[in-house]
């Protein structure tokens, strides 16, 4: 038996002769990167033999672990950045994730060069980098040894700019701080100082944005406001219209200046400097997405609702009137398809259902309802012209949910009572608070399978909740048999979406083992008034689960770890699409399901 | 209450089970087949449309009772072969290139059929040449309905109008518009001949050109 000493881990563990580094990396519990299982092919697994434990910076080069058979007492530096591998972000995320992002900071120390070594500044900085960061290894073919004077030909692509400022300090031995990707150098600083990330989510109605600390990951601030474009429209299609009658230009800009001024802001509640702003992920709805993009909706709004673009895209954020770092990043997620958008694809990254054997239901209910359904196996997508009800829109007393919304409603032997959002008086109601009051009617009787209410009220097409002396705006909250037609209308939809996903995936309701439903509605909706106004299967009430704004989560996903990054080409193309509108029995399945099933049960 | 009166009510309530077994048994009673679609089925979605109107009813009422008048026709169609055949005009219906959406075409079709039109129903994302093909098809066509619910597709249903109108100097078919992107005004600057507010009234408007 012979002794491996993990210098960074300062761990040792005892193996046979013969064994190799990354064999000995794997029973330490070091968890090395390995993508091609140790047939060395793949040149991601390198080590460095160093000669004493105190000696984790020696100038050896490095080995791969796969290959490197251990003969003797050895030290090794396994390379790999120790803040890293530790930091597993649980908080504001639905499952454990490894910080390990795409844009990173490293510090190297470039010396003067050596009389005699031909290479370029530029070429021995990348070497330093290449010592601080594994994953970048300059001029390593994957079967070769790495070879120093290919230090030049590392996949970073040179900027003279940057190659320039290095002259400046050649006289002496300095520290740098390169802020890089894999394939890029966007700054090098002499102080560490502060490298952030921005997380976006753009909605039709509502624009949310994260700040992150490149650190570790950690959201330093939060923004959100209207997505100021509904003053051309509140919904995609009349977003569309504007667009194709005036130009995508003025929504371009629009949403632009939006997100410039939330940057500034997140910026500002933070105390850094938008110029420390590195990468921009921003998800949306695939009309949000184009029109970010300054690309006409015009093929999104037109039969069969094909997207123009859908794949994922490394944008430069200087392009498109971003004022941050000049050489900030844009990273935009894949979209699914025409009504189902990056949003979609970043809710799956934050839920993965791909990960389990059973299915999954993913509900994403607001303008429009997306919905997934599906497992390992196979995804289907499909879109809902939901419309805007259980966001408070087309509903008389309807509001979104804010202080005043009546969150709440509840009928107990003849007694009805409510919550507000915020415990003051009620000025209206918000999704949640629509769907309890409905749900309530029909358990009280006063609303039948169809939909028609008869209140028992002094107006019987009304039911008047909060009488206008104890409503915080004078006139009270009621509700109206218009607004339990748009509740018909709406959940409906959804009900019928959610049986052709199951058609289409020959499963029954019994087969799905979770339902996740995204958004604020979803956090504050009580599961078991949706199950009773059949927006779902009733059964399924037991198996529903918030999970908040899962699309900005996503985007957050996106900049904190480059697997699930890439995760996100695999989720949207992936994830079969379903047209219901072209479905003829889409038509039949909705009008079905426009009916309470549990009025009269109840 | 007689079995048709009972049947309008199952409509207007949209139980369509109902519906199904009261047309059996107002068949199975020797009633003529014209005479529920006349005496019920017609009424029935006529009070629909005037409570729609007043704001009594919501789309989700009318969509039912819509239903029950679809399978109670399809019983009808089963057991009276003769009752495909009567024949007082042809109409051509379709929802206009680029949009998909057929809910109230259907419904218009419907309509039309329940009033004892031929309907040659094109389906959705219709073009203008197929347009123009399917009226060159049938001869005998009086007219042409054309629905859009997506605003974005108005352009195009404006050019189908105009081509449509091109193709028959001599205004042997009516053109008729509407869906939820179109509004009265909208439908006179196109050109179009009628635009109603629901799909009753469509069917109503319609007798008129052919008398």
């Amino acid at each position: 038996m012979v002794r491996v000493s993990f210098v960074r881990e300062e761990k040792s563990i005892c193996v046979p002769e013969g064994t190799t580094v990354l064999e000995a990396e794997i029973m330490a519990g070091l968890k090395p990167d390995a993508p091609c299982g140790g047939a060395g092919r793949c040149g991601k697994c390198l080590v460095r033999i160093t000669e004493g434990p105190s000696d984790g910076n020696a100038d050896t080069s490095p080995v791969r672990a796969c290959r490197t058979k251990v003969t003797s007492d050895l030290f090794v530096d396994t390379m790999i950045p120790r803040n890293k591998e530790l930091s597993i972000l649980t908080e504001g995320y639905l499952r454990p994730v490894t910080y390990h992002p795409g844009l990173s900071v490293h510090k190297i120390q470039l010396d003067k060069p050596e009389t005699g070594d031909k290479r370029s500044d530029w070429g021995r900085m990348l070497g330093q980098l290449a010592k601080a960061e594994p994953g970048i290894q300059p001029g390593i073919k994957p079967d070769s040894q790495p070879d120093i004077r290919m230090e030049e030909m590392s996949g970073i692509q040179p900027d003279p700019a940057l190659a320039s400022t290095l002259y400046d300090r050649r006289g002496k031995s300095a520290v740098w701080y390169a802020i890089h990707t894999e394939d890029e150098i966007l700054e090098l600083r002499r102080e560490a100082g502060r490298v952030c990330f921005a997380a976006f989510d753009i909605g039709t109605t509502t624009v949310v944005g994260y700040l992150l600390d490149a650190e570790d990951g950690r959201t330093l601030a939060v923004e959100s406001r209207l997505n100021p474009q509904t003053q051309y429209g509140a919904d995609v299609i009349m977003r569309a219209n504007y667009a194709l009658e005036h130009g995508t230009e003025v929504l371009a800009a629009c949403i632009r200046t939006a997100v410039n001024e939330m940057l500034k802001k997140l910026a500002g509640k933070a105390q850094i400097s938008t110029e420390d702003i590195f990468q921009v992920s921003i998800v949306g709805n695939t009309c949000m997405h184009h029109l970010f993009l300054g690309i006409s909706p015009a093929s999104l709004v037109h039969a069969p609702y094909t997207p123009a673009i859908s794949r994922r895209m490394t944008l430069r954020a200087a392009d498109y009137g971003l004022n941050i770092h000049p050489k900030a990043q844009i990273l935009m997620l894949p979209v699914i398809a025409g009504y189902v958008g990056a949003d979609t694809c970043a809710c799956l990254m934050a839920v993965r259902p791909d990960q389990k054997d059973e299915m999954t239901l993913l509900l994403d209910i607001g303008t429009n309802g997306e919905m997934v359904l599906g497992n390992r196996k196979r995804r289907v997508a499909c879109s809902t012209a939901a419309g805007p009800a259980f966001e408070g829109a087309k509903i008389t007393c309807g509001m979104r949910g804010a202080a005043g919304a009546v969150d709440h409603v509840f009928y107990e032997n003849g007694v009805w009572n409510y919550s507000t959002i915020g415990g003051g008086p009620a000025v209206g109601l918000c999704g949640s608070g629509l769907i309890d009051l409905v749900a309530c009617l029909l358990r009280a009787g006063k609303i039948d399978e169809n939909g028609r209410l008869e209140s028992g009220q002094e107006d019987p097409q009304v039911f008047v909740l909060v009488a206008p002396e104890d409503s915080g705006n004078g006139k009270g909250v009621w509700l109206t048999r218009k607004d339990v037609g748009e509740v018909q209308l709406a959940k409906a939809a959804i009900a019928a979406g959610i049986q052709l996903l199951m058609e289409e995936l020959g499963v029954t309701e019994e087969d799905i083992s979770e339902v996740c439903i995204a958004g604020a509605f979803g956090s504050y909706m009580n599961p078991l008034s949706a199950g009773e106004i059949g927006m779902f299967p009733c059964s399924l009430t037991g198996r529903v689960r918030a999970i908040g704004n899962a699309a900005g989560e996503g985007a957050k996903l996106a900049l904190i770890s480059r697997e699930e990054l890439e995760m996100s080409d695999e989720l949207a193309y992936g994830t079969d699409f379903i047209e219901l509108a072209a479905l003829p029995e889409f038509q039949d399945c909705f009008i079905e399901h426009l009916e309470f099933e549990n009025a009269r049960q109840l | 209450m007689t079995v048709l009166e009972k049947l309008r009510q199952s409509i207007e309530a949209g139980h369509p089970g109902e519906t199904e077994k009261l047309v059996e048994e107002a068949l199975e009673e020797q009633v003529d087949s014209m005479c529920i679609v006349e005496e019920a089925m017609m009424p029935a979605m006529r009070t629909m449309g005037e409570k729609y109107k007043n704001q009594e009813a919501d789309i989700p009422h009318i969509l039912a009772a819509a239903r029950c008048i679809r399978s109670g026709f399809a019983l009808i169609e089963k057991q009276d072969p003769a009752f495909e055949e009567r024949n007082i005009g042809t109409v051509i219906v379709g929802t206009v290139e680029g949009d998909l959406h057929d809910v109230g075409k259907n419904l218009v079709a419907l309509m039309f059929r329940s009033a004892g039109f031929r309907v040659i129903d094109l389906g959705v994302d219709i073009s203008e040449k197929q347009f123009l093909k399917a009226v060159r098809e049938t001869p005998d066509v009086q007219i042409v309905c054309i629905s859009s619910l997506l605003s974005t597709a108005l352009p195009e249903m404006k050019q189908v109008v105009k081509t449509l109108r091109r193709n028959d100097p001599e205004k042997k078919y009516k053109i008729m518009v509407g869906g939820g992107a179109v509004t009265r005004q909208l439908a006179e600057h196109m050109g179009a001949d009628a635009y109603t507010e629901n799909c009753v009234e469509a069917a109503e408007v319609a007798k008129t050109f052919i008398v």
